[in-house]
């Protein structure tokens, strides 16, 4: 047992002389090695950052973490599936929401929206605009104009895609037709007070903000409201969260649902990504492992000789294939530790401005990405990534070594 | 002393292509423990092969094996290894010293396998390093090393590991005839001062003179077996 | 495509077809907003039945359908494509502010909603919205008369419309061109920075169905001259009144009467 410890020194010890035996040999491994493992990290991180940018986005973008309607507005958001009386459900719900969570009323119902030379469908949006502003990226997202007041009727905010598309600036008039609760049709103008700008262009074309009291007062609700939404201190939080106030408000005429429920494209975005990652490592790693297999594979023959020998002296053919895998442990240590800290740098480096997109923001939107994508390392995708080169790339080396443990010592010196 | 090394009928021959070429026909051989036995012969007699045979570091096709009374045929090969590591020590034809060790590392070396511990490893080291006069170059790497000192390192080597018998292919064959007499006394002096069996290859008559025991090969067979009366003991 | 096409058709024909009215005496006092309203008025009254054709004019192609089309007041109305052949059967129904149409194709009444009722038709100049809408005009703006001219033995008076503050229109000004037996000659769109956006024009004003009546009218976006969308009436008749079976989803599957 003494021995032990000084007998993996002396094993490292050779190892490491015998992998710098051939330096250019090991230079080659370790730049494939490097490689993939920097691009498994950087992409990793970036895939990691697209995805979590689009959570953000996504939840940012009026989503929030939980949303509260009645039971029939999800499947059919029309403005008969308001939540009458919300303040009294609001109350009930308020307990199970954790310390920092933010919460507001709104108004969410298709309008149309239109001025002399366009019309488009859009959502209205009614908000209480300090509470939204805590809750939703509009706060601080208008860039023209300000930001919607409390009891501004009159006032609307409006995207810059729209304000583009409809040739239209700070101060002129909207007039925006929906269906009211009675079924009829009215209209009302509203004069823009801000531009604000999203992530997506198809947000900033898609949400129109105003006042829920205007909204109420437009629809004839009343104060009843579309729907609660909830932002809560934590993404992880939002599916607990979400079924206690389920539990607190089982046999109410309401339904809770928190973000995967409310975008379940985006729940299989995350799990899409979470394979499609893993796969990416694998294909990295294949590449790689070739190049790792050929030449472990000739260092192995290169040195049968002395395989033969070491043999003839009495070590056991299971020493062998541990001194080989060894040397390759070695080696991928070396290759995963400089990998990771190149692709780590690079991630820095990429987040320091982010990844600028808008150039395609197009094609971009419509997969519902961010405009700037900020890499993103996760422990997890990290362990990951080392854990498949470091496994995969023994169990690459297990060949040649078993070969060398197999010969006999005679073979093996006769082997050249 | 009883027998160390019984072989009993063994052949064995090697395949090249679709010719089988015979090496060993019905060798049948017995040597002592703490023997001094030189195995002679022509160039391709069998000679390598035979210690080859007896080391277990080739199977025999047909016949018995055994050393220290255990039979070849029947060990798995981690215990031919054990074996091997405890019980023979080698010196090869070519010195076949690992070359990214130190001479005192390949010395080492065999200790680290059994498991000696590290200073004891170390004093034993250069003290067999000593021994056959090599303690001025303990650190150089084989490369670093004649002809000579490599096969004195081997020599060590094999040695060191304190087995019952050293098996020397041609130890001398690089030497020149001082290197390769001092060589011999080194071994002498291993035989009588610790008992060590040793068996070794040559067709240098000069070598085959400090044998005390002489077996002739021909052809793969034993053609003739010299006791020498001058044995000691 | 095929319910906007329909839709733009109809409500063209509910602005131009809301059933006319019993000529007025020229009335001899200018205000203008007593004049709108007799033009505007003009076209309304009981009940009518005609024949319609419609071209839509592209520089590179042109559309032509024909279609049956009832009125009763305001706010009833039923239509039927007749022609061409592939859109026979199509028709569309509208009461008070409720619409739906009918495609035989696939024998289904739909009921629009309000998001479909407002789109505007793609291909046509007409503004649906603005068009269902024509009420607006009397309601949501104040009139100034800015000229008189005269052309043979009518007085034509210009006529300038602006929206009242925060009315739910979309143009920043309308102008009209009335003739003092209250024909309405032409009606101007112009945007909120008062830039023209379109115009409608009438013309072969002659006597049809027992009134004075254009039996051509014409909308044309400003600055395009090779388009326009065109409709003729090729008959028209006025009665006092048509039952409610033909405002019916009945009729609007098997045909109006
Ligand atoms: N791997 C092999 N393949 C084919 N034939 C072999 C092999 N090894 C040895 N032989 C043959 O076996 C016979 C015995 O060879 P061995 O090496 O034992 O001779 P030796 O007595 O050691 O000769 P030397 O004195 O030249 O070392 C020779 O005929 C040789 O050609
Ligand atoms: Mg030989």
């Amino acid at each position: 047992m003494i021995g032990n410890l000084d007998v993996v020194t002396m094993e490292l010890q050779l190892a490491w002389r015998n992998i710098w035996r051939n330096p250019r040999r090991t230079a080659v491994i370790l730049t494939a090695v490097i490689i993939g493992v920097w691009s498994m990290v950087g992409l990793g991180a970036l895939m990691r950052g697209i995805l979590i940018g689009m959570i953000q986005n996504n939840i940012d973008t009026l989503t929030g973490h939980i949303q509260i309607h009645q039971q029939a507005y999800p499947d059919d958001p029309a403005i008969e599936h308001s939540i009458s009386d919300p303040e009294t459900w609001m109350s009930a719900a308020r307990d199970a929401l954790p310390a920092g969570s933010r919460w507001s009323q709104r108004i969410r119902i298709g309008a149309v929206v239109s001025n002399a030379r366009h019309t488009r469908g859009a959502i209205l949006m009614g908000i209480d605009p300090a509470a939204e502003a805590r809750l939703s990226f509009i706060g601080t997202a208008v860039t023209e104009g300000a930001y919607l007041a409390d009891g501004d009727t009159g006032g609307i905010l409006i995207g810059r895609a729209l304000a583009q598309q409809f040739d239209t600036r700070l101060g002129r008039k909207l007039i925006l037709t929906a269906q009211d609760s009675d079924g009829e049709i009215v209209s009302r103008a509203f004069r823009i007070r801000g531009i604000y700008q999203a992530e997506m262009a198809d947000t900033e074309k898609g949400f129109l903000f105003v006042n829920r009291q205007s909204a109420q007062q437009l629809l004839k609700l009343g104060n009843r409201i579309s729907e609660i939404a909830i932002r809560l201190p934590a993404h992880e939080m939002a599916v607990p969260v979400a079924n206690d106030l389920k539990a607190r408000l089982a046999g109410s005429p309401l339904r809770v649902r928190a973000w995967p429920e409310i975008l379940p494209l985006l729940k299989a975005y995350v799990e899409m990504f979470d394979t499609f990652i893993l796969i990416w490592f694998i294909v990295v790693f294949v590449a790689m492992g070739f190049g790792i297999l050929n030449t472990t594979l000739m260092a192995v023959f290169e040195r049968m000789r002395e395989f033969g020998v070491l043999k003839a002296l009495g070590m056991r053919p299971g020493r062998i294939v541990r001194g080989v895998l060894l040397e390759t442990l070695l080696m991928l240590v070396l290759g995963i530790g400089a990998g990771n800290l190149l692709g780590l740098a690079t991630c820095w480096g990429l987040s320091i401005t982010g990844i600028d997109l808008s150039a395609m923001a197009e094609g971009v939107a419509y997969a519902g990405m961010a405009r700037i994508i900020t890499p993103v390392v996760w422990i997890r995708d990290l362990l990951r990534a080392n854990l498949v080169v470091l496994l995969l790339g023994l169990l690459v080396c297990l060949y040649p070594a078993i070969k060398a443990a197999r010969m006999t010592p005679v073979a093996a010196m006769r082997h050249h | 002393m009883g027998t160390i090394v019984e072989c009993n009928g063994v052949s064995k021959s090697y395949r090249q292509g679709k010719l089988v070429v015979p090496a060993l026909a019905e060798i049948d051989l017995c040597v002592e423990a703490g023997g001094f036995m030189a195995l002679a012969g022509p160039s391709g007699s069998g000679k390598t092969t035979l210690l080859n045979l007896i080391g277990g570091l080739d199977d025999a096709d047909s016949g018995t094996i055994r050393v220290d009374g255990r039979e070849y045929a029947r060990q798995s090969k981690a215990q031919l290894a054990d074996l091997r590591l405890h019980r023979i020590g080698f010196v090869f034809q070519a010195y076949n010293l690992i070359p990214v060790l130190s001479a005192l590392e390949n010395v080492e070396y065999v200790m680290l396998l059994q498991g000696v511990a590290a200073r004891e490893r170390r004093r034993r080291a250069r003290e067999v390093l000593a021994v056959v006069g090599l303690e001025g170059m303990a650190h150089r790497r084989p490369a670093e090393l004649s002809g000579g000192q490599q096969q004195r390192v081997a020599v060590a080597r094999a040695i060191v590991s304190n087995p019952s018998i050293v098996l020397a292919d041609e130890p001398t064959a690089n030497l020149d005839s001082k290197t390769g007499e001092g060589l011999l006394h080194l071994m002498q002096r291993m035989n009588s001062d610790r008992g060590v069996t040793f068996i070794f290859s040559t067709h240098d008559e000069m070598v085959m003179a400090y044998a005390r025991r002489i077996v002739q090969i021909r052809d793969g067979r034993i053609a003739d077996d010299l006791h020498k009366a001058s044995e000691h003991r | 495509m095929k319910h906007g096409r329909i839709l733009g058709m109809i409500c063209l024909i509910f602005t131009v077809l809301a059933a006319p009215t019993s000529l007025f005496a020229a009335s001899a006092a200018i205000d203008p907003a007593a004049l709108v309203a007799a033009g505007f008025d003009h076209y309304r009254g009981t009940a009518s039945i005609s024949r319609v054709e419609m071209r839509i004019q592209r520089p590179t192609w042109q559309r032509t359908m024909r279609m049956q089309a009832w009125t009763r007041g305001t706010s009833e109305s039923l239509i039927r494509i007749t022609a061409p052949a592939k859109d026979v059967g199509n028709g569309t129904l509208k009461r008070g502010k409720e619409m739906w149409t009918y495609n035989p194709k696939v024998n289904r009444v739909l009921k629009l909603p309000p998001a479909l009722m407002s789109q505007s038709w793609m291909g046509s100049d007409f503004s649906n919205n603005d068009l269902a809408k024509s009420d607006s005009i009397l309601n949501d703006y104040v009139h100034t008369l800015t000229g008189t001219e005269n052309q043979g033995e009518h007085t034509i008076y210009r006529i300038e419309s602006t929206p009242k503050a925060d009315a739910p229109v979309v143009w920043g000004l309308q102008r009209l061109r009335i003739r003092d037996d209250h024909v309405i000659l032409s009606q101007e769109f112009f945007d909120e920075e008062l830039v023209s956006v379109k115009k409608m024009t009438a013309h072969e004003i002659q006597l049809m169905g027992g009134r004075i009546f254009p039996k051509v009218w014409k909308m044309r976006e400003t600055g395009k001259t090779e388009q326009y969308t065109q409709l003729t009436y090729l008959e028209l008749t006025f009665q006092d009144t048509l039952p409610d079976r033909t405002f019916t989803r009945n009729a609007l599957i098997h045909g109006g009467r």
